[in-house]
């Protein structure tokens, strides 16, 4: 019906979403992996943060205290220069420089000028600004420093000012954070390798019931229908497909089943009539006979020929409609006047054997009069077999609110034992082909109303109580 | 009466053409579309029997054919696809009727009858077969002078049978010309209905009018 171009047809999403692209164990296996990677990162990665923050705070304290030492010695002691040469001497992890307003150094740590030039430092905050940040320098030697400059009050005079420097070693820290960093990947990388492969475990494992599934389903095979899944041994998100995939099996079965009886019931029809055409044809043929006798052969085969040509018709039908490509001519039709046409047909059947057939209610449907006239005469035929003297048939036909037309055929015959009503409308199917007081039926009549019934897209509906009667209800849809 | 036949199956035409014959039509076989285009364009027929079916020119090109030639002549075909399409197509190319394989052979006589018959005249008022009288305007029936007391699907079944007399009428075709039911039924409906006017047109005479052709059908005749 709605027939795709290729175009249209083809799918632009990635493959891994796309069903059908990947495997669902590949799937199930990345998306896991991602999901613990990502996890992993955030959690090294607020670990590294962290420690580094937490490292270039002790920093910078640590230079901001040495920057407020400075000061307060400069601004107490102007003159002694003990305790600034000590300060300036004593340094260990860490240099200072003391400069004029002109910039030439005063006092700094031995050797600090080989390593720690003037100009590298940054621009210096106010005498009376506090904190300062400083920044990371790398000297060309491959050591870490962080480098503050500042201004400091030379006693209390605003006038004359010293410049501080002062650069802290940070190679150890940079050393640890490095070795920190190296030992966080090594140990990302081992994550993400430990997650993929738990992940591809995890994905078979949670996948493994669907394989044992596949399995249980690829041993079933046509002698095997009697299989089942037992939606009881599966998880819970399997319950409901081994549940249909159990109900299909049913209905595969059924049909199966359906269709084997349906050939064996079409040999034994077959071979009846042929046995007779053959027997009679050997024993007309054994000895010379009369003209009379050999018209007689003849005239009985004739008899069983036509039978038999009729059974193939009927069946022929039963396969046509079955094919969908199979389209009936509709026309709006007055159900009254079919109802009274096929009435009229086995009129004189209902007088010989004494029962009445009443046509009842008026409609109006769209459908093929001929396909319609056919299961009313199927219908009324059973009914007239099946109804003893006396009896009576009622056929009525009534619009149904929402549903369409309902055409009854309603008997006061010997009915249908309850177990034979689900199989009713299978072709050969008779309840009781012995009691059948004619046989000349193959047990196709049923099959036929309902393929014609399902070709109108209606549906046909038996109701039956032994020794009371039997109503068949043939619905019509409303045409849409 | 000149019938040709154009049938690429032998058996099948073998027995056509010995029916027919001994029903008293002079018959010619065509086993081409080819052939049967030939003859009928040059031959006189009054009937053109035609298989759709037929290898190289099928039988939609012939019966095309025919009717280019401009001759009035009846076809009717036979096909083994009783397809809606197919019978469709015939009628809309000029056939005057059409029988699906396979098909009994009294019926085609019937549909043979049925087309030749066609023509003007042959529509009496009143038919008498013996004693028996059917007045078909006035729906009535008399036998030996007394009148038979008919139902009107009883006085239908017996007209359409002496209309026919001395014709075998199938089952199948006395159910689509009596009752309009244009299919083949298990029933033994035309039996009974048959054997119900019997019991008014011949019981009570010595002289059996309606005679059972078994495997076949009836046919209304003095024998």
């Amino acid at each position: 019906m709605f027939l795709k171009t290729a175009e249209e047809t083809k799918d632009r999403r990635p493959a891994w979403t796309r069903p059908g692209g990947w495997s669902i164990t590949g799937r199930l296996t990345v998306l896991y992996t991602l999901s613990t990677v990502g996890m992993f990162l955030v959690a090294t990665g607020l670990l590294y943060w962290v420690l580094v923050s937490d490292l270039e705070k002790a920093d910078k304290q640590f230079l901001n205290d040495k920057i407020r030492v400075l000061r307060a010695i400069l601004r107490e002691h102007p003159d002694k220069a003990e305790g600034l040469e000590e300060e300036v001497s004593s340094a260990g992890a860490y240099d200072v420089r003391v400069l004029d307003q002109e910039k030439r150094v005063l006092i700094e740590t031995p050797g600090m000028v080989y390593i720690l030039p003037v100009p590298l430092f940054p621009a210096p905050i106010g005498p009376n600004e506090m904190p300062v940040a400083g920044v990371k320098w790398k000297s060309s030697r491959g050591r870490s420093y962080r480098v503050v400059s500042a201004w400091a009050e030379v006693g209390r005079s605003i006038q004359n000012q010293r410049l501080l420097q002062v650069a802290l070693d940070i190679t150890s820290e940079q050393t640890l954070i490095i070795g920190y960093r190296r030992r966080l990947m090594v140990a990302l990388l081992g994550g993400i390798l430990f997650s993929a492969g738990s992940g591809i475990a995890v994905a078979r494992r949670g996948m493994r019931p669907v394989k044992e599934i596949t399995q249980t389903a690829e041993r079933i095979t046509a002698a095997q229908l009697h299989e089942r899944i037992d939606p009881a041994r599966w998880p819970k998100e399997l319950t409901a497909l081994a549940t249909a995939f159990d109900q299909m099996l049913d209905r595969l079965q059924e049909s199966f089943t359906r269709l084997s009886r349906f050939s064996a019931d079409l040999a034994h029809e077959l071979r009846t009539p042929i046995h007779n055409l053959m027997g009679e044809a050997e024993v007309a043929l054994s000895r010379n006979r009369a003209p009379e006798e050999y018209r007689e052969v003849l005239e009985s085969s004739l008899e069983e020929f036509a039978k038999l040509s009729r059974m193939i018709d009927g069946l022929l039908f039963l396969a046509r409609a079955e094919n969908p490509e199979c389209t009936i001519e509709r026309q709006t039709v007055e159900a009254r006047k079919e109802i009274e046409t096929v009435a009229d047909f086995h009129d004189a059947v209902a007088k010989e054997q004494g029962i009445e057939i009443a046509c009842e209610g008026a409609a109006s449907l769209s459908a093929d009069p001929i396909l319609l006239r056919r299961a009313l005469s199927n219908l009324l035929s059973n009914a007239l077999q099946y109804t003893p003297r006396g009896g009576r048939i009622v056929v009525s036909a009534r619009p149904v609110a929402d549903l369409g037309v309902e055409i009854r055929v309603k008997d006061t015959g010997s009915g249908i034992a309850p177990e034979h009503l689900p199989k009713i409308f299978d072709r050969f199917y008779r309840a009781d082909s012995a009691r059948s007081p004619f046989p000349q039926g193959f047990g196709l009549g049923l099959a036929i109303v309902k393929s014609i019934m399902d070709l109108h897209g209606g549906a046909v509906a038996i109701q039956s109580e032994p020794s009371k009667g039997t109503t068949v209800t043939l619905t019509f849809s409303s045409p849409s | 009466m000149h019938i040709l036949i154009v049938e690429d199956d032998r058996k099948t035409a073998a027995y056509l053409r010995k029916g027919l014959t001994e029903n008293g039509f002079v018959v010619d076989v065509a086993d081409k579309g080819e052939d049967g285009l030939f003859l009928a364009r040059t031959g006189d027929y009054d009937l053109i029997i035609l298989d759709v079916m037929l290898p190289e020119q099928d039988g939609w090109s012939v019966m095309a054919g025919i009717h280019q030639s401009g001759k009035p002549v009846p076809v009717l075909f036979l096909t083994a696809r009783d397809s809606v399409q197919d019978r469709v197509k015939g009628l809309e190319l000029g056939a005057d009727d059409y029988l699906v394989k396979p098909f009994a052979f009294s019926e085609l006589l019937a549909r043979i009858h049925s087309i030749l018959r066609r023509g003007p005249g042959r529509n009496a008022d009143i038919l008498r077969i013996t004693d028996l009288e059917i007045d078909l305007p006035r729906h009535r029936a008399m036998r030996g002078g007394k009148r038979l007391d008919l139902t009107p699907k009883e006085f239908a079944l017996l007209s359409f049978l002496a209309r026919r007399t001395g014709e075998v009428l199938s089952r199948t075709l006395i159910s689509e010309q009596v009752w309009d039911m244009n299919f083949d039924s298990d029933t033994n409906v035309v039996d009974v209905a048959i054997r119900r006017l019997r019991r008014k047109v011949d019981d009570p005479f010595d002289k059996k009018l309606i005679h059972t052709v078994r495997g076949v059908g009836y046919v209304l005749e003095d024998r």
